[in-house]
């Protein structure tokens, strides 16, 4: 959308039908450009404020120690987080913590918003509010030479399975566990780890057969450490990668929304995605979900 | 199951790496690499924060832990009641739920702390439950006589606690102490959950990075040990300083030395055997001069002119009764003692004897009668007819100086002797430091210990310890002086040198009621003897009558068995 069109569509808006209808398009989806000394205008409730990500540091390439400066934290998730709110004129804090206590914290408003590979699903779009910005693929990383034979998801009844605990793909294992045994085939055993590293050893070490993260993630562990790993499979699922943000915090979200938008329309956000070696068919159209 | 698998990061995820297969570079380069990570600003970093939340939280733990142990032992049973609940439910709950609790559960309440603070509190109200219990089981190794005798000396609870138990109880802390530092200090790493990047955490996001977990938790290892070196090595120190069995010599009073009772450095080092001199000071005092000894100055103010001859009424005992339980101690004892009179109370053992005595200074309450020493009550006022005990006790028995010699001597096993005479004269009666040094040293030289002044109590022989523990009664300017048997519990040798000490007073005209069974001592010295049995008075008069002519079957049979008992010794 251009700015012109915005001005015609801001004036029929006006002009035709009453706030309401204001509310229900994103009132600022025109700032396609970053104005941040328009702060107070724009995000008046955010003058002042700085900005609490919450992110783990040890998921690349999503957030991660900057291996120059351990001080620093780089990646998609962590540039991209900087690019917008630097775009809206607002200061931020990166936090870090273990990631399965990122989210309570921003339920709980320790945090202000959890930027970390989160995967929007219906539950917990009942504690926080997400604006999506990637949509996930599924991988599934064994050791090399897949020696277990596991080429699907179907095929890991019977197996030792591990995923990060309470991540989606955790609940996606739990699924199949159910219905292998519907179907009367073994059970799965599911291990979950608290971070990536600690899923990875569990493989190196022949605790677990098969490990499920993102596609992405799992790529880059495989690229990294090509002689002991390797893709079992990979699921192209639907679930949309999305920033969590403390519920009832309208304009937080609206900022997010509208910075993601500008930079994907200046490029920054392509250029952030292929810098982290993630295809840009996993870019997506931001988007507020709230329940 | 959030608690089970997140506490297992740290230390068991390195260990599952012992068999990790990133080993294989020459060795030297490796040690260099994780050298490089040992000294690497960002895990050292980590590891201060560890250090910080651990030093905090563990200060305030250990004071949040010294009261719930006191109230675990409180004679008010609420109290001890939500002591133990507050335990039961901390120690029982996972650290992990509890600090995700507070981080995240209490900014609803508006409650908002951050994530440092919330470590620090986490940490403090867990180890509070846990050292309230290594710092009670402490407490209540300590021998109960030790508070009985600061009791006489008319310490209060507090005073008590600080100067006498807390100090010997250290050493059966410490080791529990230690270990729960060595335990927040690792513990620290389950904070990564509300965002406290400490050592753990850190190491573990660079792994996340680099994928050198062996390097790298090797690494933070290395740090840990370091860290935990530290506090195993303070604990040594520590240990060695309560330890009483290391001799220590004359030591300087520093002002944290007054306040807690004992010292962090250990002074140096000198021979305290029985040739050693005291400090010249002293000696000029207690060896230049000795035939004017500064306690007959001391206590002569509050006496009369002794030997019994005055007549007026000092101690004033009626009707009294006392019972443990269903079991009558005493049953209707009335009985008065004059000013300067010495009177001696025999009787079987478990006739009531001692809890006679420990009425007289209100080591025990009555349950009926009425005791005056001196024309006032010790330690109750009369409210409508019945007596009721004061609520500062400890001050009432101060300001009764009544001095009390017990059988097992209870001398304060951490203090040398001169520090068990000055102790209640400086911190019951204010007196001024060396002043108190000095007559302490006169005290001691009178009773013939002034070469032992510096001696701990157990390097001294019983007779001795004795001595040392009548000059600790006399060091508060005593009006009566209460014997609990002091002779009973000495080797045969040494009964003779603590009776003469006794003689001597007695010769000076205190006010004396001595429990014995020295039938000799009380035909020399007593003016009056009672014998009570079973509770009850069965007969009194002068020595010559009570004990050369009895009238009482019960009084006889237990001279008959006396005089044996000490024909056989």
């Amino acid at each position: 959308m251009t700015q012109r069109n915005w001005i015609t569509a801001a004036v029929l808006t006006c002009g035709l039908t009453a706030a309401l209808a204001a509310t229900a398009t994103p009132a600022s989806a025109m700032d396609q450009k970053c104005e941040p000394d328009k702060l107070a205008m724009k995000y008046p409730s955010l003058v002042g404020k700085k900005i609490k990500i919450a992110q783990d540091g040890e998921s690349p390439p999503f957030s991660f120690r900057d291996p120059k400066d351990f001080n620093h934290i780089v990646g998609l998730d962590t540039e991209l987080a900087e690019a917008v709110f630097a775009c809206a004129g607002i200061p931020i804090e990166i936090v870090t913590g273990e990631w399965s206590g990122l989210l309570p914290s921003v339920i709980a408003g320790q945090a202000d918003v959890m930027w970390d590979i989160l995967y929007y699903t219906p539950e917990r779009v009942k504690k926080v509010d997400f604006v999506t910005y990637l949509t996930a693929a599924t991988g599934a990383l064994v050791a090399k030479g897949n020696p277990k034979n596991i080429h699907s998801i179907d095929a890991v009844c019977g197996m030792r399975a591990t995923a990060g605990l309470a991540t989606v793909e955790e609940a996606a294992f739990r699924d199949i566990a159910a219905k292998c045994i519907a179907a009367g085939k073994p059970a799965v055993s599911i291990v979950t780890y608290p971070n990536i590293p600690g899923g990875t050893r569990l493989i190196q070490n022949d605790r677990a057969d098969v490990l499920m993260s993102g596609l992405t993630l799992v790529n880059q562990l495989i690229a990294n450490n090509p002689k002991s790993f390797e893709l079992a499979y990979k699921i192209v699922t639907d679930y949309k990668i999305a920033a969590a943000v403390t519920k009832g915090n309208k304009e937080l979200e609206q900022a997010i929304y509208d910075g993601l938008n500008v930079m994907i329309a200046n490029g920054t956000y392509k250029r952030i995605v292929e810098k982290y070696g993630l295809d840009l068919s996993l870019a997506r159209t931001p988007e507020i979900l709230t329940e | 199951m959030l608690a089970i698998v997140v506490t297992g990061v740290g230390p068991a995820s390195a260990m599952e790496l012992a068999a990790a297969p990133d080993v294989a570079a020459p060795a030297t380069w490796w040690l260099a690499d994780v050298m490089s990570y040992v000294t690497a600003p960002f895990l050292l970093e980590g590891a201060l924060i560890a250090i910080k939340i651990a030093t905090l939280a563990m200060m305030a733990g250990a004071i949040l832990g010294l009261g719930l142990a006191l109230m675990r032992i409180s004679s008010f049973a609420p109290l001890r009641a939500i002591a133990w609940l507050y335990i039961w439910f901390v120690r029982g709950t996972p650290q992990l739920l509890q600090l995700v609790f507070l981080f995240d559960a209490l900014p609803p309440l508006g409650i908002k702390l951050d994530a440092f603070t919330t470590a620090v509190v986490g940490f403090a109200l867990n180890e509070a439950a846990f050292s309230a219990e290594i710092i009670r089981g402490g407490i209540l190794s300590v021998n109960r006589n030790q508070t009985i005798a600061a009791a006489a000396l008319g310490m209060g609870p507090f005073l008590t606690l600080r100067r006498i138990i807390l100090p010997q109880a250290m050493r059966a802390l410490l080791p529990g102490i230690a270990n729960d530092t060595i335990a927040v200090i690792k513990g620290t790493s389950i904070a990564s959950v509300i965002f406290v990047n400490e050592l753990t955490f850190r190491s573990q996001q660079v792994v996340g990075q680099n994928f050198e977990f062996f390097k790298v938790f090797t690494a933070a290892g290395i740090i840990y040990l370091a860290m935990t070196s530290v506090v195993a090595g303070v604990q040594a120190l520590l240990e060695r300083r309560f330890n009483l069995d290391i001799e220590s010599g004359e030591k300087s009073d520093s002002a944290l030395h007054r306040l807690l009772g004992f010292r962090f450095r250990e002074a140096k080092r000198k021979p305290a055997l029985p040739t050693a001199q005291p400090t010249a000071q002293v000696a000029s005092v207690a060896v230049v001069s000795p035939p004017k000894p500064a306690w007959i100055t001391n206590i002569a103010g509050v006496m009369g002119a002794g030997n019994g001859a005055d007549r007026e009424p000092f101690v004033v005992c009626r009707n009294i009764h006392k019972a443990y339980g269903y079991r009558e101690v005493l049953r209707g004892i009335d009985l008065t003692v004059n000013r300067g009179e010495v009177v001696v109370i025999m009787g079987p053992s478990g006739s009531g004897k001692s809890t006679l005595l420990r009425l007289v200074n209100h080591l025990e309450r009555l349950d009926w009668g009425e005791i005056k020493v001196n024309g006032e009550y010790v330690g109750y006022e009369k409210v409508a007819h019945t007596l009721k005990p004061k609520s500062n006790l400890a001050r009432a028995r101060a300001e009764a100086r009544i001095g009390m010699v017990f059988q097992n001597f209870n001398l304060f096993d951490h203090l040398t002797a001169i520090e068990n005479v000055i102790e209640a004269p400086i911190r019951v009666y204010g007196q001024d430091a060396k002043k108190a040094r000095e007559l302490g040293m006169n005290l001691l030289a009178n009773v013939g210990l002034g070469y032992h002044a510096n001696n701990l109590p157990h390097r001294l022989s019983g007779g001795q310890q004795q001595r040392v523990a009548i000059a600790r009664a006399l060091a508060i300017s005593p009006r009566l002086m209460l014997f609990d048997e002091p002779t009973s519990a000495l080797d045969p040798e040494l009964v003779g040198e603590v009776l003469a000490v006794i003689r001597r007073l007695a010769e000076q005209g205190m006010t004396m009621m001595v429990v014995t069974h020295e039938v000799r001592f009380a035909r020399e010295v007593a003016d009056r003897v009672i014998f009570i049995d079973e509770g009850e008075i069965i007969e009194e008069g002068t020595p010559h009558e009570v004990l050369g002519f009895p009238k009482h079957d019960r009084t006889q049979r237990f001279l008959r068995f006396v005089e044996r008992q000490t024909d056989v010794a």
